[in-house]
């Protein structure tokens, strides 16, 4: 019955149930995407086009200034492939996103599964907690953070000295490149799940609660209704923002470079974003920063492939 | 009822840690705007404001930049979620309920874009910006940055969209309603929260976003709020960065980005989908 | 015909003489200094950070405008942002700045590649060899000069003269009596502080910690054959470097990958506000009894006072004392020099009026004043306007003898790589300092000269 609608979102329905109607929605699809095309285009064309041609150039301060960019094919690649430092900073930035999407969608998932069974005012007050969290300027969360994690004044150490583990006093987070990846992370985390949290939350409240209270009649436990009716209701969404928290952890930059400027050593922390940022903005070679971005979107479909098809699977 | 009842505290009370546990950094935010500076820098936290004033938010508040760059980030951002929302929700609806020639590539560029950083872009954005004479309009930015939201967008309310069988309005149709009439009073309401969680991201997108914003709007009278925001961590051959304005300003930027929250989410409660999906 | 000569004589003296008068810049286009035809015009001026006061602007706008009736727009942008906007705004014409304020280490870099203007014509007039030399080196290209300097600033020690005291140090008057003192301090730690630094050197703070291998005679690059070379591995930078070693082992706690940010922190005593009695009343930050810091530090050393309503700090000759680093030759040694370069920018659309206004910033009354606001100015004939307290002393003592990073075209690459914080930061823990020293030398030669 319903559960076998509301488990295949994606059954075709919308195969239009009269010969007539076929000719008319055939054009309107098309009519609904032009102005995301247009936009698009005429937005994202240029920069996307200029950045993958300046891959293949020699393009420093030296071009930006008026002289000319030579093309020389594939050497900035080869350059960069060839450079075991890049290796270095790729395997840290899949490994530290993996990990970082991982727990976001998790404890956001939980979370929002924890606002579904709330009554109203306790769940108003985590939703508005989560709110601004979010809501906070990036500059002014990480000015916060990195004085957490102080090594003289930071609250961390204060509390922990406190609570009686005295090797707390004065301990440096941001030193070692583990501790201050662990530091990064939660930091991450902590930004990113109220917008998973919210997320999943308005995905949930599409599932219908009749449809819940007949299981539950029917002897389902909560597990049994989170797996069987809820999980595959919310999975567009759920997959959707598993992917993205893929896509931007591993481009992280501002906090990355925030924390870099407060401690640890840059090149021992350098994920991709700084890394780009370092090569373009800092070194004025944006032939190569180009050529980096360019590895990122090809790792980028890398990683996220399997999810990628099997979400273009599901409408084919 | 027992269980249920003893069930529904330990939930509360998970839910209140939560929400103490993320709101902390916006409350010592809150809490450092009202310190002065030199009791920030201390090696003992000081955790209530007692003592403290308005100094800091005042001096903030009435810097006659903050004003503009108000203005400036309220126009761009607001252009950009209006324009996002109505250009992704087109899209969204396009891609979920039809099937046609080319949307397959269509849905595959759309998650490319999203796959390239953005930090690289910025040189060519100038470029491109200067040659059109939109160097320093927040309509150019604007539309820079319904570009940059409007893939992920499309994406996140195509999950919503999936989510509502087109059976609902196929019912409702059959009960002689018109498609369009069918679409409003069933489908709508139901996407109410993916629209707003949409609306909301792309809010934060654009009232946050610096890198673009800082090539694009050159001059001081167009700066947006992140970029005025900057100008007061400097230390300078005068006086070193004053933290507590520091959070003063951040405060300052972050509420009107709850007040767009409180005022979307009242409009569209759940009651709304309640209603929907058991009538 | 005799007899009118003096009359045309006379004539044509006193044409020559009224042109004279009007500037020796008569032969730049009468635009220039045409106040009717400016009135409409508008030219951009960059300044970095908020180093030239407000009052310091004023002037300049309101001079501009009488000089030329154009008017002058005053932009200021942040320093970690300057070298993104000064990338994408100088190369085009449309909207680049007129005149941009960049720091002496950037100015090799934007200067090689053409971001500024020929104004070799122009630097006689406006101070020629009286300008600090090092940093119109810095802008300087083949002998033309394209970056000016526009202020200076210079670094010295801010010490804990009480501490000193309780240790039974003297204040040293040479580069070994300074790597021996700051020991003994640190080991007598007469406050019995935890993690106490005789002197506070961060591990990977280089700003300072160069300052021993300028200090024995090295540097940090040399021009060999028209090629830059890093000469980290040379022997007398290696010989300052085992000093900074045994330093950062011995006297200084600072962790490893402390860089030279608010170094004023450690030295500053109560953390809160004095009571009634003037008796601290929170636990003090105090853990070292040196530091080393640019000039303008000052402000924020000493004990916290409420004055208006506001907190500030305020300097106590009896708890804080300054000194320049001294060195093994009787000369201070020389530190890093901070301070920035002014340039307008080659595409500029008003070249002219540019030059008006490099005229008045390179005027005696405006080096003054820059003086008077602590900003060292570049013509060392107005040195003197920074006053004479201690400050103005210590900033003049330690500039004099100051230094600039290499003027290699890649410097500013080789600073936005953070090799120099990273070799800084593997000092300490070195166990042969040659073979480091060598390792980063092959790092960082590849990148001095420019792509």
């Amino acid at each position: 019955m319903t559960t076998g609608t509301t488990t295949a979102p994606t059954a075709p329905s919308a195969a239009p149930p009269q010969h007539r109607n076929r000719k008319r929605t055939n054009r309107l699809p098309l009519i609904l995407i032009v102005p995301a095309l247009v936009l698009l285009v005429a937005a994202l064309g240029y920069p996307i086009g200029w950045q993958v041609v300046t891959s293949f150039r020699e393009y420093g301060l030296l071009q930006q200034f008026g002289a000319p960019a030579p093309f020389v094919g594939l050497d900035n690649y080869v350059a960069l492939v060839t450079d075991p430092y890049t290796w270095t900073v790729v395997v840290r930035s899949i490994v530290f996103c993996v990990v970082t999407a991982v727990v976001t969608v998790a404890i956001g998932g939980a979370m929002a599964v924890l606002m579904n069974a709330l009554t109203t005012w306790p769940r108003v007050v985590l939703q508005v907690a989560l709110l601004l969290a979010w809501a906070m300027p990036v500059v002014a969360a990480m000015t916060v953070w990195i004085w957490i994690v102080d090594w003289r004044r930071g609250l961390l150490n204060w509390s922990l000295v406190r609570l009686g583990v005295d090797g707390a006093e004065g301990h440096n987070w941001l030193a070692e490149p583990l501790s201050f990846f662990v530091v990064a992370s939660v930091i991450i985390v902590w930004m990113s799940v109220p917008f998973v949290a919210l997320s999943i939350y308005a995905g949930l409240t599409q599932v219908s609660t009749e449809v819940l209270e007949a299981a539950e009649l029917d002897g389902a436990t909560g597990i049994q209704r989170l797996r069987h009716i809820i999980v595959p209701i919310i999975a567009p969404v759920l997959s959707i923002v598993m992917l993205l928290q893929l896509i931007w952890d591993l481009r992280v930059f501002t906090q990355i470079k925030l924390l870099q400027d407060a401690g640890g050593v840059t090149n021992e922390t350098n994920l991709l974003g700084t890394y780009v940022y370092q090569l373009g903005t800092g070194k004025g070679d944006f032939g190569t920063a180009s050529a980096v971005s360019i590895l990122i979107l090809v790792l980028t479909i890398a990683l996220s492939g399997y999810y990628v098809r099997s979400l273009m699977k599901e409408d084919v | 009822m027992h269980r249920s009842r003893a069930k529904s505290t330990l939930l509360t009370a998970l839910a209140l840690v939560l929400a103490v546990v993320w709101a902390f950094p916006v409350y010592w935010m809150l809490n450092s705007a009202f310190l002065p500076n030199v009791v920030l820098q201390s090696a003992t936290p000081t955790f209530l404001p007692f003592g403290g004033s308005l100094d800091n938010l005042r001096a903030v508040a009435t810097d006659p930049a903050f004003g503009q760059a108000l203005t400036i980030s309220l126009i761009v951002t607001i252009t950009t979620v209006v324009a996002a929302i109505m250009i992704a929700f087109l899209g969204a609806l396009a891609i979920s309920r039809f099937r046609f020639r080319g949307r397959g590539s269509f849905v595959l560029a759309l998650l490319l874009i999203q796959m390239l950083p953005a930090e690289g872009l910025f040189i060519a954005q100038y470029k491109m910006m200067s040659s059109l004479g939109l160097l320093n309009q927040a309509i150019g930015l604007a539309v820079l940055y319904t570009a940059a939201v409007v893939p992920f967008t499309i994406w996140m309310l195509r999950g919503f969209v999936a989510g509502v069988p087109a059976d609902l309005e196929e019912a409702a149709m059959v009960d002689g309603l018109s498609r369009t009439r069918a679409f409003l009073k069933i489908t709508f309401p139901l996407l109410a929260p993916g629209l707003v969680a949409s609306a909301v991201y792309a809010f934060l997108q654009a009232w946050n976003e610096f890198t673009v914003a800082l090539v694009i709007m050159t001059e001081e009278q167009s700066r947006t709020l992140p970029l005025w925001l900057r100008g007061f961590v400097q230390a300078s051959a005068s006086r070193e960065t004053d933290w507590g304005q520091v959070m003063a300003a951040s405060t300052l930027v972050a509420v009107p980005v709850i007040i767009f929250f409180l005022v979307v989410q009242g409009r569209m409660s759940s009651g709304l989908v309640g209603g929907a999906v058991k009538g | 015909m005799i007899r009118r000569l003096p009359i045309v004589a006379l004539t044509s003296a006193a044409l020559v003489l009224t042109a004279c008068a009007n500037g020796g810049d008569s032969s730049d286009a009468p635009a220039a200094t045409s106040s009717t035809s400016n009135a409409g015009k508008t030219i951009t001026l960059w300044l970095a950070g908020g180093d030239t006061p407000d009052e310091l602007r004023t002037y300049l706008s309101d001079t501009f405008k009488a000089k030329t009736g154009a008017t002058l727009k005053i932009e200021e942008q942040a320093w970690p942002d300057l070298v993104t906007k000064l990338t994408t705004s100088l190369p085009d014409a449309e909207n680049t700045p007129d005149v941009v304020e960049l720091g002496n280490t950037q100015s090799p870099t934007f200067t090689n590649v053409g971001a500024f203007l020929d104004i070799s014509d122009q630097y006689d007039a406006l101070g020629g060899s009286k300008l600090l030399q090092s940093f119109v080196d810095a802008g300087s290209v083949d002998g033309k000069k394209y970056a000016l300097p526009y202020y200076f600033g210079s670094r010295y020690l801010f010490m804990r003269n009480d501490v000193w005291k309780e240790a039974g140090v003297n204040t040293p008057t040479t580069l070994d009596e300074f790597n021996a003192a700051v020991t003994k301090v640190a080991q007598g730690n007469p406050r019995h502080i935890k993690n106490f630094s005789g002197f506070f050197i961060g591990g990977q703070d280089w700003r300072n910690g160069i300052s021993w291998i300028f200090a024995n005679g090295g540097d940090l690059a040399k021009k060999e054959n028209g090629q830059w070379v890093s000469t980290l591995s040379d022997p007398s930078s290696l010989k300052g470097l085992q000093q900074l070693q045994l330093i950062q082992k011995a006297a200084s706690n600072a962790p490893a990958d402390a860089k030279d940010q608010t170094p004023w922190l450690y030295i500053n005593d109560a953390d809160v506000i004095t009571d009634a009695d003037g008796k601290a009343t929170g636990k003090t930050s105090l853990a070292a009894a040196t530091i080393m810091a640019p000039g303008w530090a000052h402000w924020s050393i000493g004990d916290a006072a409420k004055k208006d309503g506001k907190v500030v700090r305020e300097w106590n000759p009896e708890k804080f004392g300054t000194f320049v680093l001294p060195g093994n030759d009787g000369k201070p040694a020389p530190v890093f020099a901070g301070g920035s370069n002014i340039a307008i920018s080659a595409t500029s659309k008003n070249p002219e009026l540019s030059k008006e206004l490099m005229k008045i910033i390179f005027s005696e009354e405006y080096q003054k004043k820059l003086g008077g606001a602590g900003l060292g100015p570049a013509n060392s004939d107005y040195v003197s306007s920074l006053g004479d307290d201690e400050f103005a002393k210590a900033l003049i003592d330690s500039a004099s003898n100051s230094k600039l990073t290499p003027a290699a075209p890649g410097w500013a690459a080789v600073e936005a790589s953070m090799v120099l914080e990273e070799f800084f930061g593997k000092i300490e823990g070195a166990t042969d300092l040659a073979a480091l020293a060598k390792a980063y030398d092959a790092k960082i030669t590849p990148m001095l000269n420019g792509k």
